[in-house]
């Protein structure tokens, strides 16, 4: 009995143990992503540049999209910069997939898997330093899509709503891209994360509501649950009159894709990892 | 044993066909490098032809706003857009080639040999061309059969097939400035995002007249703009005289520039050299 009860704790120290290695690591690997981000600012500048760009472009060459009857908004910016961030967001994971491309080239990465690490630590490190790039990110885009004329029509609710999509779909940029960068482990699985990614943003109400789509693409985006995401980010910047205006009814169904999709690309990550331990 | 006497006229006109023979030597070679990997050069037709897909399903309403030209679709107006976005993303991946030559020390044997160092500009850039003639030929007839009418029908084609060869001379000499500057093909692939830059504030997408602002403003000042406006007088317009004109003579005008620009630029480094 009592060798039992010093097995369970030790199994229970034992799971302490890991649990204290698996914070320790991620936090190391946090702080390794954001020191490489101040040391090398020319490799995160493309994660600031991209939203603001995509932000001012498509506000300014598509403003005539606003006179179009039934368009959710009469400012052009407040419909672009949840696409701005969207896009961000995602392509942040992109470049964490890129990081984690060079560091299993140049050997880093074979250095940390034969260190006494806890394998989880090894992605929930580099997304958590995703989050706050992103987050970063996102002040700077609120920031520059207000000078730009972007106005909240749900008040604190509206940054919440679109900095809560934003975080989610970097985590799930992040899995899709740490999984793919595990499973070709060169530069090849680079094109295959832009691409995926662009697509999967672009097939769904990323430029357009539904109501003005036309054709294959209205099909596409009602089952694409990127566009769920879309409409929570947005649910504060459209008209206080539009449909899609801030309410549970269209906030559950971006929560729900985000964590689903989360979920899904984390495992997909792990399982990744696995393959490469094994 | 006989002397011959070689004068100096016979000289220049033997160094001018052996110029001519050299540029189209290093043109084939430029034109099969680029058919023998096709993964460079298919995203730069697939791309386009996506965003136009894309394009006619998102704004295909927008057609009936104030300030649209009368289109048959969107895609008809997206058109001259697709065929110059396509063009513009190929010269880069030309003039990347040609950067690659420096680094990896083909154009310092080049250099060695008794090649014409004109050829050797207008070698790789005619690779460009021909790829920028040919991919707008490409987006024409697939886009076509989808609502992408030409108005100027069988001569407009042509002449924009014409125009968009013109167009990757133009963007192809540019890049290929910055490829001799630098030596690069990094540096020649960072100029990427300026292109895009320029693509999405000009009225590729979007006709100027919907623009506001300071948008408009910028849109009118940008050489995009009128490149694609000059291919786009053709589709909408018909074959006139003048819409011929703007689509052949703009990009003309900009492409001898470039190359200008470019063959200092060569000269300065064979100095260098």
């Amino acid at each position: 009995m009592t060798v039992i009860t010093n097995e369970n704790k030790s199994s229970h120290l034992m799971t302490n143990d890991m649990h204290s290695t698996t914070m320790r690591s991620s936090w190391q690997l946090v702080k390794r992503g954001l020191i490489n981000t101040r040391r090398l600012p020319s490799a995160f500048f493309p994660t600031l540049a991209m939203p603001i760009f995509n932000m001012v472009s498509f506000s300014g060459t598509f403003f005539a999209l606003t006179k179009l009857p039934g368009f959710p908004t009469d400012r052009s910016v407040n419909w672009f910069m949840p696409l701005g961030l969207a896009m961000g967001s995602a392509f942040s994971g992109v470049g964490l997939g890129f990081s984690l491309i060079r560091d299993l080239e140049n050997g880093f990465y074979d250095r940390l898997r034969m260190s006494p690490t806890s394998r989880l630590s090894l992605i929930v490190g580099p997304v958590i330093a995703t989050w706050i790039r992103v987050t970063l990110v996102t002040i700077i885009v609120f920031g520059a899509g207000t000078m730009l004329g972007a106005r909240p029509t749900a008040g604190v609710l509206s940054y919440l709503c679109s900095w809560i999509a934003a975080i989610g779909i970097s985590t799930i940029g992040a899995g899709w891209c740490i999984g793919l960068a595990f499973r070709f482990q060169d530069m090849r699985g680079a094109a295959i994360m832009q691409l995926s990614i662009f697509l999967t943003m672009f097939l769904s109400t990323a430029q357009v509501p539904m109501s003005a789509m036309t054709g294959w693409l209205h099909t596409v985006a009602r089952i694409n649950p990127i566009t769920n995401i879309f409409r929570l980010s947005r649910s504060g910047w459209v008209n206080a009159s539009d449909p899609g205006h801030m309410s549970w009814s269209n906030a559950y169904g971006g929560l729900i894709a985000l964590v689903i999709l989360s979920a899904l690309t984390l495992i997909f990550a792990l399982r990744s990892l696995k393959k490469i331990d094994n | 044993m006989s002397n011959t006497v070689v004068t100096p006229d016979a000289l220049v006109h033997r160094s001018t066909s052996a110029a001519v023979r050299q540029t189209l030597a290093l043109a084939k070679r430029s034109t099969l490098e680029l058919f023998r990997q096709p993964a460079l050069v298919i995203p730069n037709l697939i791309f386009p032809l996506f965003f136009a897909f894309l394009g006619n399903s998102s704004f295909g309403k927008t057609t009936s706003l104030p300030g649209f030209p009368k289109v048959n679709s969107y895609l008809q107006f997206q058109l001259a857009g697709t065929i110059t976005q396509g063009v513009l993303f190929g010269s880069v991946t030309g003039a990347a080639a040609l950067a690659t030559d420096i680094e990896n020390g083909f154009f310092d044997r080049l250099l060695a040999a008794p090649t014409s160092r004109i050829s050797i500009l207008f070698g790789r850039i005619a690779g460009s061309t021909l790829f920028g003639a040919l991919g707008s030929a490409v987006f024409i007839l697939v886009l076509l059969p989808f609502g992408a009418d030409v108005s100027a029908g069988l001569p407009g084609i042509v002449a924009m097939i014409v125009s968009g060869g013109l167009i990757a001379l133009a963007v192809g000499a540019l890049m290929a400035w910055v490829a001799i500057k630098t030596g690069s093909s990094e540096a020649v692939q960072g100029t990427f995002p300026l292109l895009f830059i320029l693509l999405f504030f000009s009225s590729a997408f979007f006709p100027r007249e919907t623009m506001t602002g300071v948008y408009k403003t910028i849109a009118g000042l940008n050489p995009i703009s009128h490149l694609v406006e000059g291919l786009r007088a053709l589709s909408l317009d018909g074959f006139t005289a003048s819409a011929t004109a703007r689509a052949i003579l703009v990009p003309l005008a900009i492409a001898i520039v470039a190359l200008f620009i470019a063959n200092r630029q060569l000269q300065t480094r064979l100095r260098a050299n």
